[in-house]
């Protein structure tokens, strides 16, 4: 694409439409955004004359929205781009491990390859901008790593990543601090590891070890906690105690969580406010098969949640399909947000917070100076794009349209 | 005993004590004389003033005085109480099997029914009661023969205590067919219409409560139904009630024993139904069980009259019963957690029918000149302590007769 | 398409792959159908034998064929499907909805038909070919919403079959409907719906026996909506199975949503599921989740029959859903973590209304030779696959006729 160009006849969201003090609809408007070297450096109302003889490509109207965020998924665990294959039952964790350390190596499709065949799903969806987590351990070394790597290098200018060196058979229990450190030093920015009390076996040592790793580095934290119950609770605590002691608030995120759905409202109030105070962050999935933590409260004590898709048809899981969009809809159905206005705040929690309205109804996004990235949805609003999972047309990235097109474009039949 | 005669050195409360921050740290009392006559509190003299007339004088030593108790649901018709030690049968079709059970040892147990029911009378009276509600079976096997024993102890107690007989078809009242046997009863001298369970009893929620309702219209009897059916089944039947107690007009004539279904729900939904409890003056009686307590305070606070009672004291259904009221309202208070004074001595209002030495504000609200001297005389410094501590009770009088325990010439513990 | 064909290089499931007496994979193979008059007449494993025919032959692509789908719960005449996007009203209770609803419904019916339309063309294009949805029978639009459904069937006449649920939505006896619901009976609704007869009617004996009596009165089947929790909903359940005995009303009573068997013990629900499965009572679920669903895995174990449906939805009850019931049955395999090949093949029964293309030891139970030549076209390996990833699907054809997407397997595939 051209590094200067209009985008013509985008569609913005501008305000809320009340009746009697009651939001009833979002009210768009169509603009028209000047592309300048990836960032839009002119807003002007559709109606406004353009006098200059810059290209121009036309979104016909489509609503644009910005870029997704993918918070947590595996590029070096997908079967994708391979064949079918479904799971293996097994009866521990511990046992599927140890089948995973056998399977993935065996595959015939390359740790590239299937991490290629995931990231332009992930685009596709609308997510540019990727934290993938990879496996490091003693019998892999660092390939997963430079698998990855060299899948996210062809992908540079279409989106953003960071990669997450993760400890998957356990920080202390796996022997992996070293080669951790190896990771942090070649290019992966965040340190990742797994329940220290069921997989490491010592909380307060695994936890120390973690914190260690990420200020060595000067390295963010993202670290897997399924354990339930006041298990899980404890170490969260824990964490945050620690993470205050190094100064690291709000570099530390824990995917899952799941410990904090499980204790009482009462108790999940108290601990809330311990992670909003230690700037630690919770991702999660959405699981349908488990209780999960209660987003709503933690979003109400301030405490930043962003949503991620995880395991997408891998030796974990036959299911996923990559599509954020879908699961912050699955997020806002389990919470029962079906008002204009949860709906359309619910896409904060896939794009780090970015929303065109702000809570009050005022048009926060986009401004000019922001980054020329966004999806353009074939819906009327964002709470409609997130209840109807709305067809992502095009997205564009830094100025670059990455995935879709504006060309060819069918009336959509209604979804 | 005498018609008149004084009760001196009597300690009464007079109001509570407070610190600087006016919180209440203890209850102050005094010593007090008090004539009884004609089976009421005729005067009440403080210890400074001299008595003038000339009758008998019985000094307790500054025991303390709180009104009488009451028993609001015991099953004094059906009991091993009095006979030799018996386990209960273990109950493999819960309700059904005791069902069975009883229709073989009801019969079983009559010749004893008339000489053991007078056993527990003793019992509660010497733990302070001098009000019984009791249910009496009426059932196709036993008849009337139930009803006729318990008319008969409590008639040789009828200078003892006061009661009520609830007309008790426990083997379901459209179930075991006993409406006339119900009716026949309410006629023999029956006070109240009982009921149980019409879900999970007599399956048929609609009609077996309209029955209980037409036959208390008939009789101008109020109603009593034991309703143990849980969560929203027991939600459900109780709004039912309350709808056909108002369409009746049967305010402040009702009442539920048991409610356990108010231990499964949530607040939201407990408080709704005591709301329309306390609006149609329908009380509860509950027995305080340690594994499904019901939300005493919550019903309290929406304006329910919540009284207490033993259910049973051994007997084919539960070898644990006490028949102590005082240990029932201790009970309840450590289920609540009301540790300290004013929350302990206001615990009492359970089991006198709302009456306590002082009201919540700290006021002197009992006893008065004119109110029926039922008294239970016990060693403790205040109704907190007794409440607490399970005060020994040192004697019972009832219109002015002593019924358990001696006012005369006793050596006190030297409160 | 043509009235007798042959369609070939049709994918079939064949059996299974055991290993270590484990199921590992599923085995498929290309098979030529002979189809005539909408019935599939011959079936050939596809390498066995070369085609001779000088009749018409349409290539399937090696696209894998499945049992065509069964949506069995939905309300065609709620969806704004067809309108402008719309959010909904939070409210705090079920009675509070009505009271919106009602507001609506008169608004709502002159567009009836298109937004009917709507959704059937979305629930085929997921590969349903049956619907049984609910249609609102109340005082508020009559049997207006009955009228407009009825159009809106017969215009895919052909592509979909279906039953129509007279749905006292607003209560039967709260809002006095059974003289509406007999007339709804008399003019093409098949089946006797029920709502609540404990949290909305608030009489259960009467509220049951009214709607079964209604049932005998038109010799119909029956499909009641229990949302009513706990062991209010046990109460009921276990009232209207006794009614269903009491009417000789076997296999002929259906319970939507239900969720009261997944708030009780499970001690409670499986006594239960056994009395409903002697009477052949069978549940209907949306697969909630966020809420409480009944145990459907061991319903499914002790012989109740399971079907799954979308409910209504894009309408003012919920702005989810998306009508693919093949993602429906998806969602059941995620809820109970049926991952491996042979737990993930089990769960198509679920949306196909319990027909399975293999049996346990891996015998081909469909298609067979006589069934209709109705199927899904899927781009899968095997029905595991089409489950755990939603496969696209291609074309659906219903008694020999396609009648959605096509059969050349790019430009289908593309198409979505």
């Amino acid at each position: 694409m051209n590094r200067i160009y209009w985008l013509k006849n985008v569609r913005l969201e501008c305000g809320y439409r009340k009746e009697n003090e009651r939001v009833t609809g979002t009210i768009t408007g169509l603009f028209h955004l000047l592309m300048e070297d990836g960032r839009i450096t002119k807003i002007v109302k559709d109606g406004d004359a353009i006098r200059d003889d810059l290209p121009v490509e036309d979104a016909k109207g489509l609503l644009a929205l910005p870029s997704f965020i993918e918070k947590h998924v595996h590029l070096d665990k997908t079967l994708m781009g391979d064949v079918w294959r479904a799971c293996t039952p097994s009866s521990s964790v511990i046992e599927r491990f140890e089948n995973e350390k056998r399977v993935l190596p065996s595959i015939a499709t390359s740790t590239c390859k299937r991490a290629e065949s995931l990231l332009e799903i992930l685009l596709a969806s609308g997510s540019a901008h990727i934290r993938t987590h990879v496996d490091i351990y003693p019998e892999a070394g660092l390939q997963n790593l430079e698998q990855v790597q060299q899948a996210l290098a062809g992908y540079s200018n279409r989106l953003s990543s960071e990669i997450v060196a993760f400890a998957q058979h356990g920080l202390l229990r796996s022997g992996s601090v070293k080669l951790v450190r190896e990771a942090l030093r070649n290019g992966a920015g965040i340190v990742g590891a797994v329940d220290p009390a069921t997989v490491d076996n010592n909380i307060e040592a695994s936890l120390v070890q973690l914190m260690d790793l990420a200020v060595e580095a000067n390295a963010d934290v993202d670290l897997h906690l399924h354990d339930p119950g006041h298990l899980g609770t404890f170490t969260m605590k824990r964490l945050a105690a620690l993470t205050k002691q190094a100064g690291w608030e709000g570099r530390v995120a824990l995917s899952h969580a799941f410990g904090i759905g499980d204790v009482s409202r009462e108790e999940a109030y108290e601990l809330a406010d311990i992670l909003r105070e230690a700037g630690i962050s919770i991702v999660t999935s959405v699981p349908i098969n488990r209780q999960m933590p209660p987003v709503d409260l933690l979003h109400e004590r301030g405490v930043e949640v962003s949503v991620g898709n995880d395991n997408i048809f891998d030796v974990w899981s036959p299911l996923g399909n990559g599509d954020i969009l879908e699961r912050a809809g699955r997020l806002a159905e389990r919470f029962k947000w079906i008002d204009e206005v949860s709906l359309s705040r619910t896409l904060g929690y896939i794009t780090g917070g970015k929303t065109p309205l702000d809570d009050k109804g005022n048009q926060v996004w986009p401004k000019v100076g922001d980054a020329g990235s966004l999806v353009l949805i074939d819906a009327s609003c964002s709470a409609e794009a997130v209840a109807r999972r709305s067809e992502r047309k095009a997205v564009i990235y830094k100025g670059n349209l990455v995935s879709g097109s504006l060309y060819k474009q069918k009336q959509s039949i209604e979804r | 005993m005498s018609q008149s005669y004084w009760l001196t050195n009597v300690r009464l409360e007079n109001g509570f004590t407070y610190n600087e921050n006016e919180t209440i740290t203890g209850t102050e009392t005094g010593n007090y004389h008090i004539k009884i006559e004609s089976g009421k509190i005729s005067s009440i003299l403080s210890v400074k003033e001299s008595i003038t007339d000339p009758d008998p004088q019985h000094d307790v030593h500054g025991l303390l005085m709180v009104p009488s108790f009451k028993e609001m649901h015991i099953h004094i018709d059906k009991t091993y109480y009095g006979g030799p030690w018996k386990a209960c049968m273990p109950a493999i079709n819960g309700v059904k099997t005791r069902i069975e059970e009883e229709q073989v040892l009801l019969p079983e147990l009559l010749p004893t029914a008339k000489v053991r029911a007078e056993k527990m009378l003793d019992l509660l009276l010497d733990f302070g009661s001098t009000h019984i509600r009791t249910h009496c079976n009426i059932d196709p096997v036993i008849g009337l023969k139930n009803l006729e024993a318990t008319i008969q102890a409590l008639e040789g107690y009828k200078d003892k205590l006061t009661y009520e007989i609830v007309a008790f078809p426990q083997h379901g009242l459209l179930r075991s067919d006993s409406v006339r046997l119900i009716r026949e009863a309410m006629k023999n001298g029956a006070n109240l219409v009982g009921g149980v369970d019409p879900a999970t009893i007599d399956e048929n929620i609609e009609r077996s409560l309209e029955t209980i309702m037409d036959i208390a219209v008939e009789h101008n009897s109020d109603i009593d139904v034991h309703l143990h059916d849980p969560d929203h089944l027991g939600l459900f039947t109780m709004q039912r009630l309350a709808s056909l107690t108002e369409d009746a007009g049967w305010q402040g004539r009702v009442t539920v024993s048991h409610a356990s279904g108010l231990a499964d729900l949530s607040v939201p939904e407990a408080t709704g139904i005591a709301e329309r409890f306390s609006e149609t003056g329908i009380s509860i009686t509950s027995t305080v069980p340690i594994f499904r307590t019901i939300p005493i305070p919550l019903l309290h606070e929406k304006g329910v009259k919540v009284e207490l009672g033993n259910d049973s004291i051994t007997d084919h259904w539960t070898p644990f019963g006490i028949g102590d009221n005082l240990e029932k309202a201790g009970r309840l208070a450590e289920r609540f957690r009301m540790i300290e004074e004013r929350s302990l001595a206001q615990s009492l209002q359970f089991i006198t029918g709302g009456v306590t030495p002082l009201n919540q504000d700290g006021v002197k609200a009992w006893p008065n000149v004119g109110d029926e001297a039922n008294i239970v005389l016990l060693e403790a410094s205040c109704s907190a302590e007794a409440v607490a501590r399970r005060a020994k009770r040192a004697a019972v009088i009832f219109r002015g007769n002593v019924v358990s325990g001696s006012i005369s010439s006793f050596e006190t513990t030297g409160v | 398409m043509n009235e007798a064909y042959w369609l070939t290089n049709v994918t079939l499931e064949s059996g299974f792959v055991f290993e270590n007496e484990r199921i590992d994979r599923t085995k498929t193979a290309t098979y030529n159908m002979y189809i005539k008059n909408g019935i599939i007449k011959d079936l050939q494993l596809a390498s066995t034998m070369p085609l001779k025919t000088d009749g018409p032959v349409h290539d399937a692509g090696k696209l894998l064929a499945l049992p065509p789908f069964k949506e069995m719960h939905n309300h065609l005449d709620k969806t704004y499907l067809g309108l402008p996007w719309k959010s909904c009203t939070p409210v705090p209770n079920l009675i509070e909805r009505l009271k919106l609803e009602a507001k609506e419904l008169a608004e709502l019916a002159e567009t009836g038909q298109l937004r009917a339309e709507r959704m059937l063309q979305l629930l085929l294009s997921g590969g349903a070919t049956h619907v049984r949805t609910h249609v609102n029978i109340d005082p508020y639009i009559g049997t207006k919403n009955l009228e407009e459904i009825q159009r809106a069937l017969y215009r895919f006449k052909g592509k979909m079959t279906y039953e129509i649920v007279a749905f006292p939505q607003h209560g039967l006896l709260r809002t006095n409907s059974k003289g509406l619901m007999r007339q709804a009976m008399k003019e093409g609704a098949s089946l006797v719906g029920g709502l609540d007869p404990g949290g909305v009617d608030n009489n259960i004996e009467a509220s049951l026996y009214e709607m079964v009596d209604l049932a005998v009165e038109f010799d119909a089947d029956i499909d009641i909506h229990i949302h009513d929790p706990g062991h209010l909903g046990l109460y009921t359940i276990k009232k209207l199975a006794s009614l269903i005995d009491e009417a000789g009303w076997k296999n002929r009573a259906a319970i939507s949503h239900a969720f009261a068997l997944g708030d009780v013990s499970i001690g409670e629900s499986n006594e239960l599921a056994s009395e409903l499965s002697n009477l052949g009572i069978a549940i209907m679920s949306t697969v909630p989740i966020n809420r409480v669903m009944p145990p459907i895995d061991s319903l499914h174990e002790k012989g109740v029959h399971v079907a799954l449906g979308c409910d209504g939805f894009y309408d003012s009850w919920s702005p989810f859903g998306t009508g693919d019931m093949l993602e429906k049955a998806g969602r059941l395999a995620e809820r109970y973590n049926w991952k491996d090949e042979y737990a993930l093949s089990q769960s198509l029964q679920f949306i196909t209304g319990g027909v399975k293309t293999l049996d346990h030891e891996g015998n081909r139970l469909w298609p067979k030779v006589g069934n209709d030549a109705s199927m899904v076209f899927v781009d899968a390996s095997c029905a595991a696959e089409a489950i755990a990833r939603r496969s696209t699907r291609a074309a659906v054809m219903v008694d020999g006729n396609l009648v959605y997407g096509g059969l050349d397997r790019e430009s289908a595939l593309k198409s979505n």
